[in-house]
């Protein structure tokens, strides 16, 4: 694939323009976070010195600056408290409507999660409205293994979506 | 007897969509800011500090301060470096040069801040705004363009505080006719209420003037102390009184208020700054607020305390922040208007406060002696603000 005015970026990934994390365990020491969503788990870390759950997901207890945490899981439901609808002017990378809701997802740290709610046609949200977790592929990147060549990375990311009634 | 920073002179280029590369637009505001004080040579200014933060992404150059040294004619002897605190860069560079000159490890410093925004394709710039906030979290969600973040903020003010359309048409509408006669302004159109109430959405409650553009733009001023001041200029000295620059959160699930439009660091930030400055809200006769928004400019005379929390709406709709009000806000048109080349825009506003309080600005508030600048930066993550004052704190 060509890059038009640079041709010598001819198939060559530039990370400096991936709008997605880099979440391969080569890149990223949450990475567990990444490979959790791909089963379907929204988790966070919880410090098991003094019981601070962080989110998002940390490599130190920003409380006590322990090294010692492990992987909860969050819930993966929860209530609209406001949000907002975007129809025209949505910025590239994102499909029309773009919206974004706060969500309560019932327990700290996420009792206000900012999210884009997917699957949903506009004018159709409501203020109160039961939304869940929605996991969901993203291009897979080449990562570059040493003698054993490059392998693509596969990732996901994620967003909500309005619990069907 | 002890150093005491002062603003000495400032200038800004012509912002908008320049057809421009960034070290032009630097030059360009450099030779208008020693227009403006013309004793001052380029050999006399042994600090610089460079405000920019997509210098690195629309113009593919960082270690930035070096690049604009050289092509300003500049030759730093006691510090030359970048900041970028996105929005907050100008007024981050102000706050430095004010310890650097007060601790004598510095004597003149420019403080510049630009950004080249617009790029050869328009998408760039705006595909590149998902560093502007926390890029895995927030970025990631869709929320690099901040409208979606800011119309939440509106529809929450509204819900909890009565807040109406009018009131936050009525900001665009003073901050467009503050510009209207500013020729360095992106934007130098009267705004009529009716105007901005029909005006195209963006994202609800959002419209058009709700929005500041996206700009092109550079702006420098030169922070020294006042006694070396005295030796370039006769005009009267504005001290920077007092400081604060506060952080508390990243991602936006972490903000600190109860709600979206509940901002505790810019309360904690205006607070801090009034004790260190050593004045009360009631002291500030002129402001120059982040107005990246038009309901950011209604919370933040809340917050700052020019009227109650929840009241904002009503104080802006009721002509308190124009000529004759109670704290006329932004005064050459903010970021509404003018526009809002990041790194520049602190120091656009700590331009306009030094005129104020010399006389000389073009909506000149009668007796200033005392004025507030303040920036907020990436999803409402950070509050900066700066006093200045005719005279030094005692």
């Amino acid at each position: 694939m060509a890059v038009a005015g640079i041709p010598i970026l001819e198939n060559l990934y530039p990370a400096t323009m991936d709008m997605w994390p880099i979440e391969a365990k080569e890149f990223n020491r949450i990475w567990p976070f990444y490979e959790n969503l791909k089963q379907g788990r929204f988790t966070t870390t919880k410090c098991k010195n003094c019981g601070h759950v962080a989110y998002p997901p940390r490599v130190i207890c920003p409380n006590c600056y322990s090294e010692n945490l492990e992987y909860i899981d969050l819930p993966k439901k929860g209530k609209v408290i406001v949000f907002s609808e975007e129809v025209r002017g949505v910025p590239l990378g994102f499909e029309s409507p773009l919206i974004h809701a706060v969500v309560d997802l019932g327990v700290d740290p996420v009792r206000r999660l900012l999210t884009r709610i997917v699957n949903c046609p506009a004018g159709v949200l409501k203020r109160g409205d039961e939304v869940q977790l929605s996991v969901f592929e993203i291009p897979a990147i080449p990562v570059e293994k040493g003698k054993a060549g490059t392998i693509m990375a596969e990732r996901v990311f994620f967003a909500f979506e309005p619990v069907k009634k | 007897m002890a150093r005491k920073a002062v603003i000495l002179a400032g200038g800004q280029c012509k912002w908008g969509v320049r057809e421009a590369h960034l070290v032009d637009l630097f030059q360009e505001a450099a030779k208008i800011c020693l227009d403006d004080i013309p004793a001052l040579k380029p050999k006399n200014i042994d600090g610089l500090i460079v405000a920019s933060s997509y210098a690195g992404r629309c113009s593919f150059q960082v270690n930035t301060a070096p690049v604009v040294a050289e092509r300003c004619g500049l030759k730093p002897t006691s510090i030359c470096t970048r900041v970028d605190v996105l929005c907050a860069g100008g007024s981050t560079g102000i706050i430095l040069a004010k310890g650097l000159v007060e601790s004598g490890m510095a004597d003149i410093i420019m403080v510049a801040g630009g950004e080249k925004l617009y790029t050869p394709q328009k998408w760039e710039v705006f595909y590149s705004e998902l560093a502007s906030v926390d890029h895995d979290w927030d970025g990631a969600q869709g929320m690099g363009l901040p409208p979606p973040f800011f119309a939440l903020t509106a529809q929450e003010h509204m819900i909890h505080y009565g807040t109406k359309k009018e009131d936050l048409a009525s900001v665009s509408v003073a901050n467009y006719n503050y510009a209207s006669t500013n020729p360095v302004a992106q934007m130098q159109k009267a705004l009529t209420l009716e105007e901005a109430m029909n005006a195209p959405t963006v994202v609800p409650p959002l419209t058009l003037y709700d929005c500041c553009p996206i700009t092109d733009g550079a702006a420098a001023c030169i922070i020294t102390t006042d006694e070396i001041a005295k030796k370039f200029t006769d005009r009267p000295l504005v001290y920077i009184r007092g400081t604060a620059q506060v952080c508390l959160n990243s991602v936006s699930a972490n903000f600190p208020g109860t709600h979206l439009a509940d901002w505790k660091h810019t309360k904690i930030a205006g607070e801090k700054a009034y004790s260190s400055a050593k004045v009360t809200p009631n002291d500030i006769k002129v402001a120059q607020t982040h107005d990246c928004f038009s309901i950011s400019e209604v919370i933040e005379v809340e917050e700052f305390g020019f009227c109650k929390k929840g009241e904002g709406g009503q104080f802006c709709g009721s002509k308190q922040i124009e000529i004759g009000g109670k704290v006329p806000v932004n005064t050459d048109g903010g970021l509404l208007a003018c526009g809002h080349p990041f790194g520049a825009t602190g120091i656009r506003q700590g331009i306009e406060i030094m005129k104020q309080l010399q006389g000389r600005a073009r909506h000149q508030v009668k007796d200033a002696d005392i004025g507030l600048t303040h920036n907020l930066s990436g999803a409402n993550a950070e509050h900066t603000v700066l006093i200045y004052g005719r005279t030094p704190v005692k």
